[in-house]
């Protein structure tokens, strides 16, 4: 069985993460069946529960395991693909032209981590993070609640920035030299909250496009967005295309 | 004093403290401190969160204590017209400890904006560390922000820097 390695710089929940998500793309844990608790993985692997539970959470986040409140925690699916590869390209339906675009900034600020956010960011949990919570509208009226967190390591000098009028996107490509390279989209149909239905303009519970984006350059996570969409201002396409053999 | 050192001579980095924005609750800001200094071992003097607004504009400072008093029950905070309470303090601290489950987690999700001690007082760059003394003498402060043009909020002023920098001319004196 393969074990953690202690002298890897590589951090421990990752050793376990890439562990644990061999042993389900290997099928030696079937989908649908339950994994060990957390108190035996951290006997089996004699690592700490925190080590654990992030291991398991990234694994919940990629789509592998599922947790059942009161049950534990299965596996899902094999999300690698055996069968033939293909490009994919997602978009947004382009709108009409002439419609007017705006951004209102309703926070840029620093804040430390929260919940599992260093997890997602990939950084410790000591590190400041810049946040920044930007409302999108469509013809004067809301369309997209958007979070972003990047380590404020990354970029201290976006807190400078005008990110009204700018893209993060061009931001980091065009003035800082950070050149993105994968963009890893998680796509989920939600029911908004309270706080978020006040600001998107819906009301308590509607459906919405919650759109998790992970931007990386090269093997470094830059940045993490959290995108709520109305359903009624967006479309979207997926165009398949077999690569080139 | 007249050859000694200003504030920014001495002022430290504003991130060598954890930053939080008005709206975390008091139970984040617990784990903000059981993450930056109690778990890592880092115990700086004095421990303090800095809480800023949504356009990262400083707005207060949050220490141990100040947690610890959002925390407290509102029946054992003195009021302003009780006199001589102290005979009941001890049997009012042991009814806090029966409350303390369901009482307190409540008061925990208060936002940290409603326990912080507001960001009144600062000092400029080139202001003397003797008004920085008398700023936190006079009105209980553990940090002072250095503003830059009363604006740029570029670094924090310590009890101990103030307190290293007149006890030395005093010695040598």
């Amino acid at each position: 069985m393969e074990l953690i390695d202690r002298e890897d710089h590589q951090k421990l929940y990752l050793q376990l993460y890439e562990i644990l998500k061999k042993k389900i793309e290997s099928d030696e844990w079937t989908v649908g069946s339950q994994i060990p608790t957390e108190e035996d993985l951290c006997k089996i692997f004699n690592v700490s529960r925190v080590t654990v539970r992030s291991a398991v959470m990234e694994l919940v986040r990629q789509g592998y395991l599922k947790r059942h409140q009161g049950k534990g925690t299965f596996v899902f699916k094999k999300a690698v693909s055996d069968g033939i590869t293909m490009i994919t390209s997602f978009r947004e339906i382009p709108f009409e032209k002439g419609l007017k675009f705006s951004t209102d900034v309703l926070a840029r600020t620093v804040m430390m981590s929260v919940d599992d956010m260093n997890i997602r960011l990939h950084v410790p949990k000591d590190k400041h993070i810049i946040y920044i919570k930007r409302l999108r509208l469509i013809e004067n009226e809301p369309a997209l609640l958007q979070e972003t967190y990047i380590p404020y390591h990354i970029c201290p000098l976006l807190l400078e920035e005008d990110v009204g009028n700018q893209s993060l996107f061009e931001l980091f490509e065009k003035k800082y030299g950070i050149k993105i390279t994968c963009v890893e989209n998680h796509i989920e149909i939600v029911y908004i909250s309270r706080d978020e239905a006040q600001v998107i303009g819906l009301s308590e519970g509607s459906p919405a496009i919650l759109l998790n984006q992970y931007f990386y350059s090269g093997e470094t996570l830059i940045m993490y967005t959290r995108s709520i969409k109305r359903t009624d201002k967006f479309k979207f396409f997926i165009n398949l295309e077999r690569k080139a053999a | 004093m007249s050859n000694s050192k200003v504030a920014k001579d001495v002022m430290i980095g504003i991130f060598e403290y954890p930053h939080v924005p008005y709206w975390f609750s008091i139970a984040q800001a617990i784990r903000i401190v059981k993450v930056s200094f109690i778990s890592s071992k880092k115990y700086p003097d004095p421990m303090a969160i800095l809480v800023f607004d949504e356009k990262y504009n400083l707005m207060g400072t949050l220490t141990l204590k100040d947690i610890l008093r959002g925390l407290e029950p509102r029946f054992l905070k003195p009021s302003e017209k009780a006199q001589g309470i102290s005979e009941n303090e001890s049997a009012l601290s042991l009814i806090w400890d029966t409350l303390f489950t369901q009482g307190t987690k409540e008061l925990a999700e208060k936002p940290v904006s409603e326990i912080m001690v507001p960001a009144k007082h600062f000092v400029e760059p080139g202001d003397p560390l003797t008004k920085a003394a008398y700023l936190m003498l006079h009105h209980d402060l553990v940090l002072l922000p250095v503003l830059e043009n009363k604006k740029k909020f570029v670094g924090l002023v310590r009890m101990i820097e103030v307190f290293d920098e007149i006890s030395n001319a005093i010695i040598k004196e």
